[in-house]
């Protein structure tokens, strides 16, 4: 039931934003088709190496050095508590950038980070974050927000490509494998498992 | 100075200076003396071995911050290395000697979600070595969503020797999970899978996707 015009019914939307409890099962029958090939669609742009014509990266390497050809004045004081989020924004930056401006090849791999978003549903939980290899198993982290649908946390990380383990970290105490995500044991007995992330 | 280019460039080191720590610095005090020290003893074995320490420091690290006890992660850390050894073992069996530490790494992580030795020997030497790391992730990965291990090996064969990348490989777990969703088992999943890949090498690669022209090589 694609909204012509106007893409997919908002239904689908939370289907792909995660938000959606139970799956493809929990849409309307007459939207399945329409969610799988949404799903279908993600996917293949997932696996898309971006591609910039050597034109594009020409205007804009021009473009940069035009600018840093231009003096300006800025004159920036550096607290403490600026540090962390301006060190953040920058490495996300370069993240970025990195992905924009590398050419893929046949050898390596053609993506070196990816965007990825974390969901749980936890209706009882006060706090949720997620701890993995990734952020060297921290709990605190990498919380999880609240969205705007009940019981719903959800958190977007950038991850570089590879083979991530992780979990959810509910209360700061109960450690709770996603269960949308395939695991694997974690190695110390119990039963426990670490879910997989593989970019 | 532009103060933006500075704190980019700060950025920049970010990563490489936490590559850089040394073990030490990395367990910091989240670790117990005693984990520390089996740490250091195990890590000095692997590195001895040409094998990667990373997934030791990253095990203790977690058992820690999980509060598993100290006997129970000493197992996990010993277990680990034990993995990277027979990753080493069954790649070398492929001809990769000495083995690249990150496709060690990948291959414990398939043989720890289910595959034995044999299946990482045949699945890195399925495609080529270049993408040997994509390609045992992807088969761990599969394992891991309940893929039997033989159809697992079955299933990336097949579509390596249908002239898939190893990097397209990275589609096949959401399709296994896509399939596993409509109501299929994941062996059923990838037999299916299979069986499409195979009939996709067969009629050669599809018109709509042509090969982009060779990037020119700057210096």
């Amino acid at each position: 039931m694609r909204h012509e015009g106007r893409g997919f019914h908002p239904d689908v939307k939370r289907l792909l934003d995660g938000e959606l409890r139970g799956g493809l099962d929990a849409l309307a029958p007459a939207l399945r088709e329409d969610a799988q090939e949404a799903l279908r669609l993600l996917a293949e742009v997932d696996r898309t190496a971006p591609v910039v014509s050597d034109a594009l990266e020409a205007r804009v390497m021009a473009a940069v050095r035009a600018k840093r050809g231009r003096r300006r004045e800025m004159v920036v004081r550096l607290r403490p508590w600026m540090l962390v989020p301006a060190l953040a924004a920058a490495a996300m930056l370069v993240l970025l950038v990195g992905r924009v401006l590398q050419a893929p090849t046949a050898q390596a791999p053609a993506v070196a980070s990816l965007t990825v978003r974390f969901v749980l549903v936890a209706p009882d939980a006060q706090r949720v974050s997620v701890a993995g290899t990734f952020n060297q198993w921290d709990p605190s982290a990498t919380p999880l927000v609240r969205t705007a649908e009940a019981g719903v946390w959800a958190a977007t990380l950038t991850l570089p490509a590879g083979e991530h383990q992780y979990a959810f970290v509910v209360d700061g105490d109960q450690w709770v494998a996603d269960p949308a995500a395939p695991a694997v044991p974690d190695g110390f007995g119990g039963g426990r498992r670490n879910s997989v992330l593989t970019l | 100075m532009n103060h933006r280019l500075a704190l980019l460039a700060l950025a920049a080191l970010i990563p490489a200076s936490l590559a850089g720590q040394s073990i030490d610095e990395r367990l910091g005090a989240r670790v117990p003396q005693g984990t520390a020290a089996l740490v250091r003893e195990l890590a000095a074995s692997a590195a001895a071995r040409g094998l990667p320490a990373d997934p030791i420091v990253q095990k203790a690290i977690e058992g820690s911050v999980k509060a598993v006890p100290a006997d129970r992660v000493a197992g996990a850390l010993r277990e680990v290395l034990a993995q990277l050894a027979l990753s080493a073992a069954a790649l070398r069996g492929a001809g990769m000697d000495p083995p690249d530490t990150i496709v060690v790494a990948a291959g414990a992580f398939a043989i720890n979600a289910g595959l034995d030795a044999s299946q990482v020997t045949e699945l890195a030497g399925a495609g080529p070595e270049t993408g040997a790391a994509v390609t045992l992730r992807v088969a761990g990965t599969l394992a891991a969503l309940g893929v039997p291990a033989a159809d697992v090996v079955r299933l990336v064969a097949t579509a390596l020797a249908a002239g898939q990348a190893p990097a397209d490989l990275l589609a096949l777990p959401a399709q296994v999970q896509a399939a596993v969703a409509r109501g299929e088992t994941p062996a059923q999943a990838a037999v299916g899978l299979a069986r499409a890949a195979a009939a996709s090498g067969r009629r050669g690669p599809p018109p709509t996707r042509p090969t982009p022209p060779p990037r020119p090589q700057r210096p």
